[in-house]
């Protein structure tokens, strides 16, 4: 497939589906999924994919490599796109728990498995939590004004998380 | 302790160094220990590769921190607290009890 000048989402919908349909079960996680949630508002050039279950890194390497991206390091660069993909190890979770309900997106008879929006929201204030991440506060902010978001769900993950003073903060942003 | 589990002293120690010290850097740990320094290097990015740790640049150095992100942070430390117990007062003193308040430049040790 050419997938020069692609989206980030149909590149994830692509990479996704090649590696679901050889055995690998990942959810796309991180920064894409803003960029998906915000509708480009935010824009990311990582796509994140956290493994469902411990595969060998060599048959993933080769996978991805069979489709012209070459591991560097711990990431792997295709010459026909800027986007960089890194495989995660599991299991899909966001701060300490896991995450419960994956969210679907097809193209065409691909399939995408990622964060809902509301996981999207808690990955985002997980750096914003622990790493004081102020542009990751932004994000959880526009997803949550772009998307259906279960804030009772997001706010009982924060208590769990020990940072109901931060989520304070969020809820006070999410007024403005 | 946790060998058996760590499959690799190598790996419990570093663990323990980078819990007890907060931050730590591959050169400072393969002094503190005598361990090649591409041992160290090797296994930081491996537990950096699992989600184990984090890293980040300071100046030059690359400094390694226990991922608050990792979901089982709270049992991983729960397991190296105990390990630590176990670990004789003479090596804890020596490698897990960093001085943290600070030293004005030149003040006599």
């Amino acid at each position: 497939m050419n997938i020069k000048g692609i989206s980030i989402k149909n590149l994830a919908i692509y990479i996704s589906d090649y590696l679901r349909k050889n055995g690998v079960d990942t959810v796309l996680s991180g920064g894409a999924c803003v960029t998906i949630y915000t509708n480009n508002k935010f824009i990311s050039l990582d796509l994140d994919f956290v493994l469902r279950s411990f595969i060998d890194s060599k048959k993933i390497e080769s996978l991805l490599e069979k489709i012209g991206f070459q591991a560097e390091g711990m990431y792997f660069e295709h010459e026909d796109t800027e986007y960089s993909v890194q495989i995660l190890p599991p299991p899909p979770s966001v701060g300490a728990e896991p995450v419960k309900k994956i969210d679907l997106m097809r193209k065409g008879n691909m399939l995408l498995k990622l964060l809902s929006p509301t996981d999207s929201v808690k990955d985002r204030l997980a750096a914003y939590y622990h790493w004081n991440d102020k542009q990751s506060l932004d994000q959880a902010i526009s997803i949550c004004r772009d998307n259906s978001i279960d804030l009772k769900e997001v706010e009982r993950w924060s208590k769990n998380e020990d940072m109901e003073n931060k989520f304070e903060i969020f809820k006070r942003h999410l007024k403005r | 302790m946790l060998e058996p589990l760590f499959n690799s002293d190598k790996k419990e120690k570093i663990l323990l160094y980078i819990y007890t010290n907060g931050e730590s850097y591959a050169r400072e740990i393969a002094s503190k220990f005598q361990f090649y320094l591409n041992t160290v290097q090797n296994q930081l990015l491996n537990l950096e590769e699992g989600g184990v740790l984090y890293s980040k640049l300071k100046g030059k150095v690359r400094l390694f921190g226990i991922n608050p992100r990792y979901p089982f942070k709270k049992e991983l430390i729960a397991l190296l607290e105990k390990a630590l117990i176990f670990i004789p007062e003479e090596e804890k003193e020596k490698f897990y009890k960093p001085r943290l308040r600070p030293r004005r430049t030149g003040k006599p040790l």
